[in-house]
């Protein structure tokens, strides 16, 4: 009798027979390239009148102010003069209606300014520590030219900003130290290039070192969004030494109790998940699984979206990982948020679901305890077609790993049907996932000795009319995958002879060369 | 090849030869471009002759000769030379779209196709500006050239319809989306509003519609993927004047052809297409626009006739909507009662009608005909179409539609009733709704399983089908004729018994009719019928119930294959197929008659074998004949030989492929009812069987080796006796099918029958070669099937000449030989050898190695006894071991290996399963018990101290456990 680890391992083997599992449930991450519009719902990249919270309220310049403010705005040409002037007075006044400039709503002289050499200027105003009222409009104008485009941000970095802002981080005007944390966010915003050029030149402890428990909540919000745009973008991710830097004051930051902080630190949270398996991991040490999914029941979207995403992030790493969200509860709140009324909740939270059907099948089991299988199944049907792909997915995710009775419970509950009716989606590799999901019900239907049932449900349903059709199909993967399952299940196989054209009596029962040694 | 006159010229008359009606002349000229089409500038001379030449026939010529050039040529493959030189390629790629562009449209459609090729391999990465090119065009204001880019434009990008999203492919949308998407925009808006200017002007409308289908289909491709940022940005131009167009009528572009859709038509057809894809994929984004789109639409098939030409648009029109009322949030667009009541009179009712369409394929094209109304091939019809959105509505509505219909079939019927000469297309039409409005879910073996309770089948039965199928003229009205036929088909799950029992002698009587879809509807209904299932798993028509109708039903089926068009019909060849078996006995008295036919049948088929089905029945059929009759009398198997084998030896002559596999099937059926001894005409046949050139079709294999098998069982002795001269050729076939991995279970087959049937001292001699093939087979390729069959064979041996000469056999070939086999394939595969039989011969093989082999209690083979047993142990007790290792999924397994030759293409013609070992031994743990009992009672003391020591303590309890049930003690 082989020992106990022995049978464990070979039935095991035979939960997946004849197939590479890793390779049909496949724990997805969102692809890169995009065709649609950005998600209208994700925090901002750069940002551009802002009120800052910390302004004295005798200098009242929100963006709202402004317009009224600037009916006879300045001339190029007096900006100009006055910038270069050597007058300090000159030199706010100069700066200041720059800045003006820069923050009207449309077409802001972006180009003009820096074309016009301005930016070396306004940089060397950054460390007038005597003179904060230039050192703020230099700053206002450099943060609102930062907010362009990556050129025109690359000419803020290229004029040596980023230390100036970095030191300006630690003045004792709050609303300076605002607007340069408000400046090195659009930076790190940019991208990964600029982003690492902040964490080299030390941005992290200097903005962590602005956190106390005094610190004012506006200020907060914008320091949470610049740490949140310090953790963005991959290819390459942030540094592992900065993102340990920074998640203990996020963590902390995750506690707060005003939504846009926590909206941002959600965020950061959702970047920095968002890859391999050693970045989830890095986030899942810190324990702040169970908060992030304590959030996901957060009434604000723009809270909930994030936590949602940052807890997708983490389903979709190992099983280790994907049982730590279990354990802190996921299951118990997806089944709501499935139901959400917006579609890109829905299309989200079945794509957790989708990861989480990709696991082991006790967690499978937790899964359908938890009452996801109804959900699943009316969003396959009634759902949005983004959800519905990734409903598709959860669907055959779960008959690859699922049990057999699991896999039954599923058909029961209706997923059969609908997925059969999905057959017509115009997407091919929805259907191909579909057939995929179909070929899985018919192999557990087979250990059952039910194929020929669920043969006949299959076309009662209308799928075998469905296949058929896909058999025509221009692509080669999908028209193969329809011929297949056709072949095996509901064909007569039909076997052609090969035409040789030997005229010998017999074949030869030769005698083999015996010299050669067996060796198995 | 220098780019010359004399070039040009030599190329010319070249093309002009390949255009010559005579192979002679054309043959060699084809033969001389392609021995030349390697040379530099070969493309190019070609690309001038098509732009230059005085000859528009030259031009022509060229342009097509090019684009299979390029087709041929313009891929790189990796590790093979590039066929076109660098020059030439840049060369092609900077004036191929200018050249396109300035062609007469016969040119310009062969350079396009090129262009496409090309940029398959090319676009985007290594012909950057071919985008920029063609957008400039638009700005050219002439539409010859613009419909030019924009079908090759339709021809680069249609791929992104059915690829796999990927980042790659994404990252060359977005690059087409950035140049593209936008000229695009402004090019349709212009298109449109020069229609407008040019209303009146028949020529100039007839091009601006080909860009606006063009464009159309191009917006499709573009938006398939994933909804662009920029047509997002942009749905409100699209959609609106998507709307206008759909809406749009246009007197000068209705054409007068009745079939061939007309621009109107196809464009119409193309937005219906766009505005389902925004449905289905886009609708958070598309729902502001939805309502208009199907109230447009909606109008759009109350306006449009009823011909051919509008098929493609009213279904993709009808599929719009069927796909729309499905869903929740648009369910209120449809369920105000005047707006169900006109969809189901205007738009349901219209497309169900018999068209005349119908009518000309009912009479003269019987088999397609047929194949779409019953086998599905209705696809993108009309009426297929009406019934999706009928089942569509259903979903929500089904209580107001079902009323709605139910009093149009009234009004239809009573139509019918007035004037059944005039009207009987209106009974048609109410057959039709009512089958459709009934049936929810549907099968080829069952019919209807799921119907709409609202709907009373059996009333509507009554009162409307069966005076049909009772009318005493046949022949009259054959279309209502076969609705009726086709009702009681499809309904056969939803109709009460005593309502089938009634239908059957009316269904019998149509077998006579003249009508070809009639009599075979009424084949196929019965034959449907009798495959039903009762209680007990019996049939729900029982033989006895047929018994009054019997002669009748085995007549009319007969004499339907001798009317016109039914020679070799396969419904009614199925349908005698199952009547026989149905009936069983009670066909005996016949089949002296009946097997006449079929033989006859079969011999005028074999001339030229058409009709696959057809014929698979038939020789189903003989099977039933053969097993029936012989299973009441076997001596009557003779009777078969006779009227068969003349038949047989023609077919082998002629040597009919299709056939062969059949007649081995059909001889092995035979000659296994035969009781002892082979006759002698059987023998006669047995070199034949052993040629190689039968071996070589693979469809053969299976049936040839159970016939090989049959021979072996009835005549071992016989072929050992008068035959002993063709065991090598008989072990030549058992080496061939070893050979290969898809066939070697076959060959074991052979194998198992020739040791357990074959007098032992007639292979003495054979013995060891077989062993060193199976283990050169064993050493160069072992597959998991190889081991299983190998495993099962080593035991069988065991089994036959007991454990010794096992041991003995395999140490005479190499020293050491049986431990290496017992240590590296039976202990550790045995576990996967699948099937009770050969489980049991494995079992059994194992306990006499354990118990009746001197060797493995006195040598070094000692050592592998208890692990041995162990590896028994858990054979008996474990799961089985259905692993397969990765690489062998791709091996062309056509068959699934078994002890018994598993092929059973005939259903009819199989037989039982064959367990070589038999009662004797009836359960192998007992006799494992009872044999180490005598193994110990010989050795005293020695089996214990073995288990003792290294078995494992699960196995030991089970081991106990049979010790007990045998009530033996090991002492």
């Amino acid at each position: 009798m082989p020992t106990k680890n022995v049978t464990d391992e070979r039935l095991s083997k035979f939960k997946n027979k004849g197939k590479d599992p890793a390779k049909l449930r496949e724990k997805r991450i969102t692809e890169c390239v995009e065709l649609r519009k950005a998600h209208k719902n994700e925090s901002f990249l750069k940002r551009r009148n802002l009120t800052l919270s910390s302004l004295p309220d005798e200098e009242g310049l929100s963006p709202d102010h402004l317009s009224a403010e600037t009916v006879t705005p300045a001339s190029m040409e007096e900006i100009i003069r006055d910038v270069n002037s050597e007058s300090r007075e000159a030199q706010t006044r100069g700066c200041q209606a720059a800045r003006k400039l820069l923050s009207q709503e449309c077409n802001p002289p972006l180009k003009e300014i820096i074309d016009a050499g301005l930016l070396s200027r306004f940089v060397s105003f950054l460390s007038m520590d005597d003179e904060p009222a230039l050192q703020f409009e230099a700053a206002w104008a450099l943060t609102n030219i930062a907010s362009g485009t990556s050129w025109h941000t690359q000419q803020v970095v290229e004029h040596g900003a980023v230390p100036a802002f970095i030191s300006l981080l630690a003045s004792p005007m709050l609303h300076i130290s605002e607007q340069a944390v408000w400046a090195l966010g659009n930076i790190a915003g940019d991208g990964s290039a600029f982003r690492d050029v902040l964490i080299e030149c030390n941005v992290v402890p200097a903005l962590l070192a602005r956190i106390s428990p005094d610190t004012p909540v506006g200020y907060l919000r914008n320091l949470t969004w610049t740490l949140s745009n310090l953790c963005r973008n991959k290819n390459p991710f942030p540094p592992l030494s900065a993102v340990l830097q920074v998640l203990p004051s996020l963590i902390q930051l995750l506690h707060h109790s005003d939504k846009d902080i926590l909206s941002d630190a959600c965020w950061a949270i959702s970047y920095l998940s968002d890859g391999d398996n050693d970045r989830i991991d890095v986030v899942v040490k810190t324990g702040i699984v169970p908060r992030l999914v304590q959030l996901m029941n957060h009434e604000d979207l723009s809270v909930m979206t994030p936590s949602l995403r940052s807890i997708g992030n983490i389903v979709s790493g190992s099983d280790v990982q994907t049982q730590m969200a279990i354990d802190a509860g996921v299951l118990n709140i997806l089944p709501q948020l499935m139901r959400h009324k917006k579609a890109s909740v829905q299309k989200e939270a079945a794509w957790a679901l989708s990861n989480i059907a990709a696991g082991p099948c006790n967690q499978i089991q937790q899964l359908i305890t938890c009452g996801l299988l109804p959900p699943l199944v009316e969003q396959l049907k009634n759902g949005d077609f983004k959800t519905q792909r990734e409903a598709v997915w959860a669907v055959t995710n779960l008959t690859s790993g699922g049990t057999v009775e699991q896999v039954v419970h599923l058909v029961q509950i209706g997923a059969l049907e609908a997925i059969i009716n999905l057959l017509q989606v115009k997407d091919a590799k929805v259907i191909l996932v579909i057939l995929d999901a179909i070929n899985n019900i018919f192999m557990a239907a087979e250990k059952l000795g039910e194929t020929e049932k669920l043969t006949l449900l299959v076309e009662e349903l209308g799928g075998l009319d469905r296949i058929e059709m896909l058999q025509n199909h221009d692509n080669e993967l999908v028209y193969q995958s329809a011929h297949n399952l056709i072949e095996k299940y509901f064909g007569d196989g039909d076997i052609e002879g090969v035409k040789v054209d030997t005229t010998q009596d017999a074949f030869a029962f030769q005698s083999p060369d015996v010299k050669r040694t067996f060796e198995f | 090849m220098e780019l010359n006159d004399a070039n040009l010229q030599t190329l010319t008359e070249f093309l002009r030869k390949t255009l010559d009606p005579d192979p002679t002349i054309r043959r060699p000229a084809e033969k001389f471009l392609e021995s030349v089409e390697g040379n530099q500038n070969y493309p190019l001379l070609l690309l001038t002759l098509l732009e230059k030449s005085q000859d528009t026939v030259i031009r022509v010529c060229a342009a097509v000769t090019f684009k299979n050039y390029i087709k041929r040529n313009w891929r790189i493959v990796e590790d093979e030379p590039n066929k076109i030189s660098d020059q030439d390629r840049t060369a092609i790629k900077a004036n191929i779209v200018n050249l396109m562009l300035s062609s007469p449209e016969q040119i310009q459609k062969q350079l396009s196709d090129a262009i496409s090729i090309i940029g398959r391999e090319d676009f985007p990465q290594k012909w950057p500006d071919l985008l920029t090119e063609m957008v400039t065009r638009f700005r050219s204001g002439d539409f010859h050239i613009i419909n030019g880019v924009l079908r090759t434009a339709h021809s680069l990008f249609k791929r992104y319809r059915h690829e796999f999203k990927s980042n790659e492919l994404w990252s060359e949308i977005k690059l087409v989306l950035d140049t593209f998407a936008l000229p695009l925009t402004e090019l349709f808006k212009a298109t449109i509003e020069l229609c407008q200017t040019h209303a009146t002007d028949i020529n100039a409308l007839k091009v601006l519609f080909s860009s606006l289908t063009l464009i159309s289909k191009l917006f499709y491709s573009l938006n398939f993927q994933d909804l662009p940022e920029f047509f997002e940005d942009n749905m409100e131009t699209w959609m609106t004047n998507f709307h206008g167009l759909l809406t749009l009528d246009n007197k000068l572009l209705q054409t007068d052809d009745e079939e061939e859709a007309g621009l109107l038509e196809l464009l119409k057809s193309q937005i219906c297409d766009n505005a389902a894809l925004y449905a289905q994929k886009y609708d958070e984004e598309f729902q502001p626009y939805l309502p208009r789109f199907v109230t447009a639409i909606w109008n759009l098939l109350v306006s449009t006739g009823q011909e051919v030409k509008y098929d493609l648009l009213v279904s993709n029109a009808i599929q719009f909507l069927a796909s729309v009322c499905e869903r929740p949030h648009y369910k209120h667009l449809f369920e105000d009662q005047n707006t169900l009541t006109s969809i189901c009179e205007k738009v349901i009712v219209p497309n169900m009608e018999f068209r005349s369409a119908d009518e000309e394929a009912f009479e003269d094209n019987s088999e397609e005909y047929i194949r779409r109304d019953l086998e599905g091939s209705d696809i993108d019809t009309r009426r297929r179409a009406a019934c999706d959105l009928v089942r569509g509505l259903c979903k929500y509505f089904e209580g107001p539609v079902t009323a709605i219909f139910s009093g149009y079939v009234n009004s239809m019927l009573a139509e019918y009733a007035k004037n059944p000469g005039e009207n009987w297309k209106h009974k048609d039409a109410a057959i039709y709704l009512v089958t459709s409005l009934a049936s929810k879910a549907q099968t080829q073996k069952h019919g209807i399983t799921q119907a709409n309770e609202l709907v009373n089948l059996t009333e509507f039965f009554v009162n409307h089908i069966l005076p049909d199928l009772k009318s005493a003229n046949i022949n009259e009205f054959p279309v209502l004729k076969a609705d009726a036929i086709k009702y009681v088909m499809i309904f056969r799950s939803q109709l009460p018994k005593e309502q089938l029992l009634q239908a059957v002698p009316l269904l019998i009587s149509h077998l006579q009719a003249e009508s070809t879809v009639e009599h075979t509807y009424a084949a196929h209904a019965l034959e449907r019928l009798f495959t039903m299932r009762g209680p007990n798993n019996t049939t729900l028509i029982t033989a006895a119930e047929m018994a009054p109708f019997t002669e009748l039903l085995l007549n009319n089926l007969f004499k339907a294959l001798a009317l016109p068009g039914s020679a070799e019909n396969e419904y009614i060849m199925k349908a005698i197929m199952r009547s026989f078996s149905l009936l069983q006995e009670a066909i005996v008295p016949y089949i002296p008659t009946l097997i006449g036919q079929l033989t006859h049948k079969l011999l005028l088929v074999s001339k030229n074998p058409s009709k696959p089905h057809f014929n698979h029945y038939l020789f189903e059929s003989l099977c039933l004949s053969v097993r029936i009759t012989c299973k009441a009398n076997p001596t009557t198997v003779s009777s078969f030989e006779e009227a068969l084998f003349p038949v047989f030896t023609e077919i082998l002559q002629n040597d009919v492929q299709e056939f062969l596999p059949y007649v081995f099937q059909v001889m092995s059926l035979l000659l296994e009812i035969h009781s002892n001894s082979i006759p002698a005409s059987y023998m006669a046949l047995f070199p034949h069987l052993l040629q190689p050139v039968l071996w070589e079709r693979t469809g053969n294999i299976p049936p040839l080796v159970r016939l090989l098998q049959a021979y072996l069982e009835k005549g071992g002795a016989s072929i050992a006796g008068s035959a002993a001269d063709k065991i090598p050729g008989l072990l030549g076939v058992f080496q061939k099918l070893i050979a290969s991995k898809a066939n070697d279970h076959q060959g074991f087959y052979l194998l198992n029958s020739i040791i357990e049937h074959m007098p032992p001292e007639s292979i003495t001699q054979y013995r060891k070669q077989i062993f060193i093939l199976l283990f050169q087979r064993l050493q160069s390729s072992k597959t998991t099937k190889f081991i299983k069959s190998f495993l099962v064979f080593i035991n069988l041996y065991c089994v036959k000449y007991g454990a010794i000469a096992l041991q003995e056999i395999f140490d005479s070939i190499q020293p050491k030989m049986f431990g290496m086999v017992l240590e590296k394939i039976v202990i550790p595969e045995v576990q996967k050898v699948s099937g009770p039989v050969e489980k049991k011969i494995c079992a059994v093989g194992i306990t006499k190695v354990l118990t009746e082999c001197p060797a493995m209690m006195d040598t070094e083979y000692t050592k592998l006894w208890t692990p041995l047993l162990q590896a028994l142990i858990g054979f008996f007790e474990l799961p089985e071991d259905d692993s397969i290792p990765d690489d062998e999924h791709f091996i062309d397994i056509e068959d699934t290996p078994g002890y018994q030759t598993a092929f059973s293409q005939l259903a009819f013609a199989g037989k039982k399963e064959h367990d070589p070992i038999g009662d004797i031994v009836g359960n192998p743990k007992i006799l494992l018990a009872q044999s180490l009992h005598k193994l110990s009672t010989a050795c005293p003391g020695r089996v214990p101290s073995m288990l003792s020591t290294s078995l494992n303590a699960e196995a030991l309890q089970f081991l106990q456990g049979y010790l007990q049930a045998a009530t033996v003690q090991l002492v």
